[in-house]
């Protein structure tokens, strides 16, 4: 009884309150319906300033790559990525005047590569290597169409197999196949309108296929030249890597660290391939893209150093989690469950 | 501790062979009851579990599936020591895979337990159309070899449990033998098997229940 008059009183109470506040609630969606038109306007208007700031910087005859770094950091406008990209990773001259002439050249140099091994055929390749990289390419980004057309692999293939043969100190090692990625995606973006994704590959023609494979040779030739004794035998890079990340995570996370070794479980166990892929396997490569604009603009240790507190990073921020788990959970929930807990 | 963790033996076993055999998606099939057309290539070493009964006990399987190429060998190798069980595994419909398996033996004889049991493995059972290497060829090299043989596909989940199984009641013969002899010897050290717990006895007093299901 008591609980019946109870309800019966909140609920008229309520009601009551229903009615009079109608007014106030409409009030309040147009007061929330105009602060999330003003956020949105507050939001174009930096987009926009962010965007003039890149635009004066890159109109500059000689660009100051110091204060590109600085403005890359916080990430790059789609509509100019490419070309940021490519400054920044020193394979566009700064000054605008040799711009022109050194693309021309490169592009010339890369497909004179190509001709050289692709000219007469694929049963003239090294067939290891080519079946190596052929059966990479085909499981690369699976999940993306674009990926899945036989032009794009077909022009991926290229640029890996150039590259492999021109680094014999390692040849072509498995992840390489997705660093390429985000490069052949940034710089494909540029020909395409809306999202790559969906793009219209009949519109791409043949000649722009080929500018974007070979910026993408270029600039994935540069990254690895600060990363390869992570691919030369043994991949002493990645072990060094691996050293101190653990090192590191001992130091700014002690119980993680001793939870870790109490259960056994290695940080080359979980961080090999984090390394080696530069945790493409753990984010989209939406997500690669973003944090790529971050790792360019750290400079030339950007993929090497920076990468190495982006790990532990990612790491402590599951040390809640992986306390509470032993061995094989702790392991399996590195290995897989990490994509999901991202995205 | 939950029931997944309760196990009478821990066996570490280690997936090898060429690149694109289907070694992940072995792995996948036997662990998650899953085959994914677009698994990548697998970086290094990765790990599953999953645990089965043999003669009424749990044994628990810790599977480390290692990456293909070349290149990763140094790495890979450091995870045969402690394995008491390989799975060597190549692509039927794919000759140049197969003969790479003396280069694997090989890669065992130099860095594993030299007791470690041996399977060979010819994955793609479901390729007919497309086979390379003829089965009684691939039964008497194993037979040569002293290895299990067997076929079996992922695809389409052929043969795959039963090929575990194998080789997981294989090596518990081994091991419990040698937990017997040992015992004999002297008692108390268990070599190779994980840590045992006490299973309650069954209730004598429960009806009896008719056979069939219903």
């Amino acid at each position: 009884m008591n609980i019946m008059r109870k309800s019966a009183e909140t609920g008229g109470t309520l009601s009551r309150k229903g009615t009079v506040s109608k007014a106030d609630l409409a009030a309040e969606k147009t007061k929330n319906e105009e602060a999330a038109m003003m956020a949105d306007i507050a939001k174009l208007n930096s987009m926009s300033i962010r965007f003039t700031k890149f635009k004066t910087l890159l109109d500059m005859p000689v660009i100051d790559l110091e204060q590109l770094r600085k403005l890359s950091w916080a990430g790059i406008p789609e509509e100019i990525r490419s070309t940021v990209w490519k400054l920044l990773m020193g394979y566009l001259p700064s000054s605008a005047d040799r711009r022109e002439a050194t693309l021309q050249r490169k592009r010339k140099e890369y497909e004179e590569y190509v001709a050289q091994s692709f000219g007469r055929g694929k049963a003239t390749l090294d067939q290891a290597l080519y079946h190596q990289i052929h059966i990479d390419v085909h499981r690369t980004h699976a999940n993306i169409p674009l990926y899945q057309t036989p032009r794009i692999q077909e022009a991926l293939e290229r640029v890996l197999y150039c590259w492999a043969i021109r680094h014999p100190a390692s040849g072509y090692v498995q992840g390489i196949n997705d660093l390429v990625t985000p490069f052949f995606h940034v710089f494909l973006q540029s020909y395409t309108k809306g999202d790559v994704e969906k793009a219209d590959l009949d519109q791409v023609s043949p000649e722009m296929l080929m500018e974007v494979e070979a910026d993408s040779f270029w600039c994935l030739t540069k990254l690895l030249d600060g990363i390869q004794d992570n691919y030369t035998h043994a991949q002493p890079g990645i072990q060094r890597q691996i050293n101190r990340l653990k090192e590191l995570i001992n130091r700014i996370d002690a119980r993680l660290y001793s939870h870790l070794q109490a259960q056994g479980v290695e940080f080359i166990q979980f961080a090999f391939r984090w390394m080696n892929c530069l945790l493409m396997r753990e984010l989209s490569l939406r997500n690669t893209i973003r944090m790529w604009d971050s790792y360019q603009a750290e400079g030339t240790d950007g993929f090497s150093d920076f990468h190495l507190y982006v790990c532990a990073a990612f790491l402590v921020k599951w040390t809640e989690q992986l306390k509470k788990l032993e061995f094989q959970v702790c392991l399996k929930a590195m290995d897989h469950a990490s994509p999901h807990v991202l995205k | 501790m939950s029931k997944d963790d309760e196990y009478d033996y821990l066996f570490k076993v280690v997936l090898i062979g060429d690149s694109g055999v289907g070694k992940s998606n072995l792995l996948g099939r036997f662990t998650r009851n899953e085959f994914n057309l677009e698994s990548k290539s697998t970086i290094g070493v990765e790990f599953a579990t999953r645990s089965i009964n043999v003669d009424g006990k749990v044994i628990k399987a810790q599977i480390w599936d290692t990456a293909g190429q070349e290149r990763y060998r140094a790495i890979t190798s450091a995870y045969y020591r402690g394995a008491v069980g390989a799975l060597l595994v190549y692509d039927i419909a794919k000759q140049q895979t197969y003969e790479n398996v003396n280069r694997w033996l090989k890669e065992l004889r130099d860095h594993a337990d030299t007791n470690i049991v041996i399977m060979l493995v010819g994955n793609k059972s479901d390729l007919k159309y497309a086979r390379a290497v003829p089965t009684d060829e691939a039964k008497q090299f194993s037979t040569e070899n002293g290895l299990s043989f067997i076929e079996t596909s992922a695809l389409d989940a052929t043969n795959v449990e039963l090929a575990f199984q194998k080789i997981l009641t294989e090596i518990y013969r081994i091991v419990s033998n040698k937990a017997l002899e040992s015992e004999n010897n002297e008692r108390g050290a268990v070599p190779g098997a994980g840590q045992s717990i006490t299973v309650a006895p069954t209730d004598t007093n429960a009806p009896k229940k008719a056979g069939g299901c219903c």
